[in-house]
């Protein structure tokens, strides 16, 4: 399968000089449902964010056989939807609809292009009702979903989400990955929540303080016990 | 958390609601002019304006309730200026009301006309706000050429005000809960502005975040949106019943009144 991202002896250190990544060797394929696990304040946003180009250290990323730099971000950027942890961040427009619509204005495409875009984003995440809704007037699931949404009016190749499933309820939680799980597009999502990361991921990729320490299939890794429980995390409860 | 929306009830559906936010605003802006320019005497004249605003919140179905609430929580700002007035100006007057006649000062006939004009202006501008979603209101002031930077501004000040109170109340709630007695001023004072860095901070913080969320979806600086809004049947019946409504008062007040 085609490489969609590949990172090759990344590293990065935040202003105050501590490191965040260290020597990261990564290759995603395309399609391939990527779960980035790990402890809190492992690197797993940090490293999520690098491959958007909202971190640059030493190294190379490429994404889609675009260099992750300068000049290549605004392709770069239409290519990987990044999601990030608080959906406020996300939904930052006065109604859902102006949201969704805001990234395929910025790719610009015409006001009916935009809105079949926004229409469609929102059926995906079974939203469609709400277009005209203000974000603060939604519940905690309706903001992920809609902050998911935003992502997919842009209809990004990569789909990248850092802790998706953080302050859901299970029901939500369900919705949730019944919705990642029907996504075409190549997924990478951060999460430390085990439970969450098998039942979306078909491959993990464990990060500790800046470091791969694990890849590979994901109930292999997850379903490691001695590996989970040397890391911080436990092995996930649902049947493998 | 729940929070007391300023148009918690714009998002109700009516006649008034389904309006054009430019022709509400253009409305309300005019009549708030009208008011203002109203006589301090003619508070017989003032009390037919009511019935204007009283009729859209009615149509409207908002809580009467509400209005008045609103009315009373801005009025402490108003009333400390109409008070002021019968302390500067103690010039005698002599009014009359219906068959009596009393004696007052021209002091007091402003802090009532400040008053009177202050209710009937606040009624336009709660039926405006209650029946008008705030997000049209903007895509309203934005289409009549308000500048773009400033309805980014008022954008963002709405979409982030209630985020930064449940902020700030997670804050108080926690300083609540480990204040088991008081520790006096100088200490307090101390907590207080500690807490408000941490709330400096956090905004900062956020406002990082929604920079790299905008930058992620392809911001460039160029502020694009879609405007919705559509010129309907209904908004040129209401203009006819506005404009012939401002005029009817007027020709009440000049012929009937004077």
């Amino acid at each position: 399968m085609a490489k969609t991202i590949e990172i090759k002896n990344f590293s990065y250190k935040y202003p105050d000089g501590t490191v965040a990544l260290s020597d990261i060797n990564l290759s995603i394929e395309e399609k391939q449902k990527v779960v980035l696990i790990g402890p809190n304040g492992a690197g797993k946003s940090t490293l999520m964010l690098a491959m958007a180009g909202f971190a640059t250290g030493q190294g190379e990323i490429i994404v889609k056989g675009l260099k992750v730099e300068k000049k290549s971000l605004k392709k770069i950027r239409t290519v990987i939807g990044c999601c990030f942890e608080n959906p406020d961040d996300q939904l930052f427009m006065p109604t859902l609809f102006d949201d969704i619509a805001f990234g395929p204005l910025n790719m610009g495409f015409n006001a009916e292009q935009v809105k079949i875009r926004v229409t469609q984003a929102l059926r995906t995440v079974g939203m469609e009702a709400m277009a005209e809704k203000a974000p603060h007037h939604l519940s905690a699931g309706q903001k992920r979903a809609a902050a998911i949404a935003t992502v997919l009016s842009m209809s990004p190749e990569i789909i990248a989400l850092d802790e998706p499933d953080g302050s859901l309820d299970p029901r939500n939680r369900e919705k949730l990955v019944v919705l990642l799980k029907n996504l075409s597009q190549t997924l990478i999502i951060a999460t430390c929540n085990m439970n969450f990361a098998a039942a979306i991921g078909d491959r993990a990729v464990l990060v500790d303080k800046g470091r791969i320490i694990a890849d590979g299939d994901a109930k292999e890794i997850m379903f490691d016990t001695k590996l989970m429980t040397e890391y911080g995390l436990e092995r996930p409860a649902i049947v493998a | 958390m729940h929070h007391a929306y300023i148009d918690k009830f714009a998002y109700q559906d009516s006649v008034v609601h389904s309006l054009d936010a430019r022709v509400k605003f253009i409305a309300a802006v005019f009549f708030t002019a009208v008011v203002i320019s109203l006589p301090r005497t003619s508070f017989a004249i003032l009390f037919c304006y009511t019935v204007g605003p009283f009729a859209v919140l009615v149509l409207g179905r908002i809580p009467l309730k509400f209005v008045f609430k609103q009315i009373l929580l801005v009025s402490p700002f108003i009333l400390v200026f109409a008070l002021s007035c019968p302390l500067y100006d103690k010039t005698p007057v002599k009014v009359s009301f219906g068959p009596s006649v009393f004696q007052t000062t021209v002091g007091w006939m402003r802090c009532c006309a400040i008053c009177g004009k202050f209710v009937v202006t606040m009624l336009a501008l709660i039926a405006l706000v209650s029946t008008t979603r705030f997000s049209n209101l903007l895509a309203g002031l934005r289409k009549m050429g308000v500048p773009k930077l400033l309805i980014i501004q008022l954008g963002f000040l709405y979409r982030y005000i209630f985020v930064l109170i449940d902020t700030a109340q997670h804050l108080l709630r926690a300083r609540a809960g480990r204040t088991l007695r008081n520790l006096g001023p100088k200490q307090e004072m101390k907590t207080a502005s500690a807490m408000l860095g941490s709330l400096f901070i956090r905004s900062i913080d956020t406002a990082e975040q929604i920079s790299i969320a905008m930058h992620g979806r392809g911001f460039n600086g160029n502020w694009r949106t879609i405007s919705r809004l559509k010129i309907s049947n209904n908004d040129y019946i209401f203009g006819v019943f506005f404009v012939v409504f401002i005029i009817s008062l007027y020709f009440f007040a000049s012929t009937v009144l004077n």
